[in-house]
C-alpha cells in the first residue's frame, strides 16, 4: 500500500468511528425522543416505526399528574435563583478582580470548595430548620437552598470575564472623574453583559436540573419537573411514554440554552481552570 | 467612597449568602453528627454521644463499607473509563474539519439530559421486555436477549456504571479537545519528520503537553462520581439489595427513609474528607493559572 492509499483509508476509518461515536452518545436522547411519540401499546411493543402521537403530552399536563404545576415550580426556583445570584456574583467577582482583598485567596478558596461539597451534606441541616419554620415544600426554601450550589459557580464564571476586561477604560474613565460605582455600571456591566448571560444560562441549568434539594424539601406544593419525573412509576410498572413525554418537557429549553452557550462550554465548567 | 471600603462592601453580600447556603450547614452538620438525631424524636437532635455515630459506622454497619466499597469501585472505574473514552474521542475529533465542528455541536446536546434523567432513560434502555438493548442483543447476540440487567447486582452495577461514563464522555471530551489545541503543531510536526510512529508522537509529546488538563479533569471527575446521587437514585435506587448503593444515596436513606439525621451527618461528614483534598489539588491548578 503507498502512502496515499493508507492517508486515505486512515481517513476512512476516522469518519466511520466518529460516526459510531455520535451514534452512541445520541442514542438515549433519540431512544427517548421516540417513545414520547408512541402510544401505551406501541411503547411497550419495541417498534421502531409506528405512527406518533401527541397524546401523551396532553396526559402529563392533564389530572391526575399535572406536570403543567411542576413546569411552573421548575421555572420559578430556577429564574428567582439566577436573579438573585447574578448581580451578588457580579458585585464580588468585580471586586475580587479588580482589588486586592485581605483574606482574598482564602475567601476564593472557599468559595470554590463549596462548590464540591456534596449536596447531601448540605440539605441535612435545611431539612430540620425548614421543618421547624416551616419552609418545607415551598418554593422560597428551594431557591434558598439552590443558592448554594449556584453561587460559587456564578461568582468564579463572572470574575473570569471580568478578568479578560483591560483595564485602560476603567482607568481612562476614573481620571475624568467617574466614581467606582459609576465606572461599575457604565463600562464594567455593559462589557461584562454577553459574560453575564451566560453565566446566568449556566445557573439556569444547574438550577433547574437540581434533584436531591428538591427529592427532599418538596412533597406537593413545590414539586419541580426532575422529582415529577416520580409520578409515571406506577403499580404496573413504569409508564415509558408518560415518562419520555416528561423528559422531552424537561430536556426542550436545556437544549436550546446549552447551545447558546457552547462557546463557554468549557470554560464554565471547569470554572477557568481550563482553558 | 473610597475604594478601600468599598472593595469589602461588594463582596459582602455573597460572602453572607455562602456563609448561610454552605458554611453554616457544614458546621451545623457536623454538630448534628454527634448527637442522636432522631427525626421523629424531639429534643434528640441537642442531645449529645460523642463519637458514637463515628463508632457505629465504622464498627457496627456493614452497610456503611459497603457503600464506601461500591463508591470507591464506582468512582475508580467511571473515572478511568470515561477519560480513557474522552481522550479516544478527543484525537479523533481535535484536528478540525467539518464532520469534526458538528460531531463538537453534538456533544453539547447531551448536558441538556441531568443525571436523573440519564438514570430514568437507562432504566428504560436495559428493560429485560422492551428496552433498546433487549431488541439489539436479540439480534445480535440472542443470549443476552431478555437478561433482567436490573435484577442481578452485577449487572445493575455495570450499567450504573455506564450511564454515568456515558453522561461524563461529553464534558472530559470538550475540555481535552481544548487541552489539544494548545499542543503546539510545530512540535508534533518536528516528531514526525524525525519518522517517529503515531504511537510514539502521542506518548512523548502530546501526552506530556496534555498532562496538567488531563489532571484537572480527573480531579474534577474523581469529585462528581463521589457524590454521585441522581442517576443512582432513578436508575437503581441502590438496588438490588445495595449492590448500588454509593455514599451519597446511603446518607440519603439512612436521613431521609429511617430520620437518622444524626447519623447519616456522621457519614456525610467522613465522606467531607476525601472532598477536601481533591478540592485543595483542584485549587492548586486554578490558582496556577491566575
Amino acid at each position: 500500500m503507498t502512502g496515499r492509499q493508507r492517508k486515505q483509508l486512515w481517513g476512512a476509518v476516522h469518519t466511520v468511528l466518529i460516526l459510531i461515536a455520535m451514534f452512541v452518545m445520541l442514542v438515549p436522547i433519540i431512544w427517548i425522543f421516540l417513545a414520547a411519540f408512541k402510544t401505551h401499546v406501541d411503547v411497550y411493543q419495541l417498534k421502531l416505526f409506528f405512527t406518533p402521537t401527541l397524546e401523551n403530552f396532553g396526559i402529563v399536563f392533564d389530572d391526575p399528574y399535572r406536570l403543567g404545576e411542576k413546569l411552573f415550580n421548575s421555572t420559578i426556583v430556577a429564574l428567582v435563583t439566577v436573579i438573585i445570584a447574578i448581580p451578588i456574583a457580579t458585585l464580588a467577582a468585580y471586586s475580587f478582580s479588580r482589588f486586592r482583598l485581605t483574606g482574598e485567596t482564602m475567601m476564593l478558596v472557599t468559595i470554590l470548595a463549596t462548590q464540591f461539597v456534596p449536596a447531601v451534606v448540605i440539605i441535612l441541616p435545611f431539612f430540620v430548620m425548614f421543618r421547624d419554620i416551616g419552609l418545607l415544600d415551598t418554593r422560597s426554601g428551594l431557591i434558598l437552598v439552590n443558592l448554594a450550589i449556584v453561587m460559587p459557580f456564578a461568582i468564579w464564571m463572572i470574575k473570569g470575564f471580568i478578568d479578560g476586561i483591560p483595564l485602560d477604560t476603567e482607568e481612562a474613565a476614573m481620571v475624568d472623574g467617574s466614581s467606582r460605582l459609576q465606572v461599575i455600571r457604565n463600562i464594567v456591566l455593559p462589557m461584562a453583559a454577553p459574560g453575564l448571560l451566560t453565566s446566568a444560562i449556566f445557573c439556569f441549568i444547574i438550577a433547574w436540573n437540581e434533584f436531591l434539594f428538591a427529592l427532599i424539601l418538596t412533597n406537593k406544593n413545590a414539586v419541580t419537573l426532575p422529582i415529577g419525573l416520580a409520578l409515571f412509576k406506577a403499580e404496573e410498572g413504569d409508564l415509558w411514554n408518560l415518562l419520555s413525554a416528561a423528559g422531552i418537557i424537561i430536556m426542550a429549553p436545556m437544549f436550546v440554552l446549552a447551545l447558546m452557550i457552547r462557546k463557554y462550554f468549557v470554560q464554565g465548567m471547569t470554572m477557568g481552570a481550563v482553558r | 467612597m473610597r475604594d478601600n471600603t468599598l472593595k469589602y462592601l461588594l463582596v459582602m453580600p455573597a460572602v453572607v449568602v455562602v456563609f448561610a447556603t454552605a458554611i453554616w450547614p457544614l458546621i451545623e452538620a457536623a454538630r448534628l453528627s454527634f448527637t442522636v438525631g432522631r427525626l421523629n424524636r424531639p429534643g434528640s437532635l441537642d442531645q449529645y454521644l460523642g463519637w458514637e455515630n463515628y463508632t457505629w459506622a465504622f464498627f457496627e454497619e456493614p452497610a456503611f463499607w459497603n457503600s464506601v466499597w461500591v463508591t470507591a469501585v464506582y468512582t475508580v472505574l467511571t473515572v478511568g473509563l470515561t477519560t480513557v473514552f474522552a481522550l479516544a474521542l478527543a484525537l479523533l475529533l481535535a484536528p478540525g474539519g467539518r464532520l469534526r465542528s458538528s460531531a463538537q455541536t453534538l456533544l453539547i446536546l447531551p448536558f441538556a439530559m441531568s443525571p436523573a434523567l440519564i438514570g430514568v432513560s437507562f432504566r428504560f434502555m436495559f428493560n429485560p421486555e422492551f428496552g433498546l438493548f433487549d431488541a439489539f442483543f436479540g439480534v445480535l447476540i440472542p443470549p443476552l436477549a431478555d437478561v433482567s440487567w436490573l435484577a442481578d447486582p452485577n449487572l445493575a452495577f455495570a450499567v450504573v456504571v455506564m450511564a454515568d461514563v456515558w453522561g461524563w464522555i461529553p464534558f472530559l471530551t470538550l475540555v481535552l479537545i481544548g487541552g489539544l489545541a494548545s499542543v503546539p503543531r510545530d512540535t508534533i510536526e518536528a516528531a514526525q519528520v524525525d519518522g517517529a510512529s503515531g504511537w510514539r508522537v502521542f506518548r512523548d509529546v502530546t501526552l506530556p503537553q496534555l498532562a496538567p488538563v488531563l489532571a484537572v479533569v480527573i480531579i474534577l471527575k474523581s469529585i462528581f462520581s463521589l457524590k454521585t446521587f441522581d442517576q443512582v437514585f432513578m436508575l437503581t435506587n441502590g438496588g438490588p439489595g445495595t449492590a448500588t448503593q454509593t455514599l451519597s444515596h446511603y446518607i440519603y436513606f439512612n436521613g431521609m427513609k429511617y430520620g437518622q439525621i444524626g447519623y447519616s451527618a456522621s457519614v456525610a461528614w467522613l465522606m467531607v474528607i476525601p472532598m477536601i483534598f481533591l478540592t485543595y489539588a483542584y485549587a492548586k491548578f486554578v490558582f496556577r493559572k491566575a
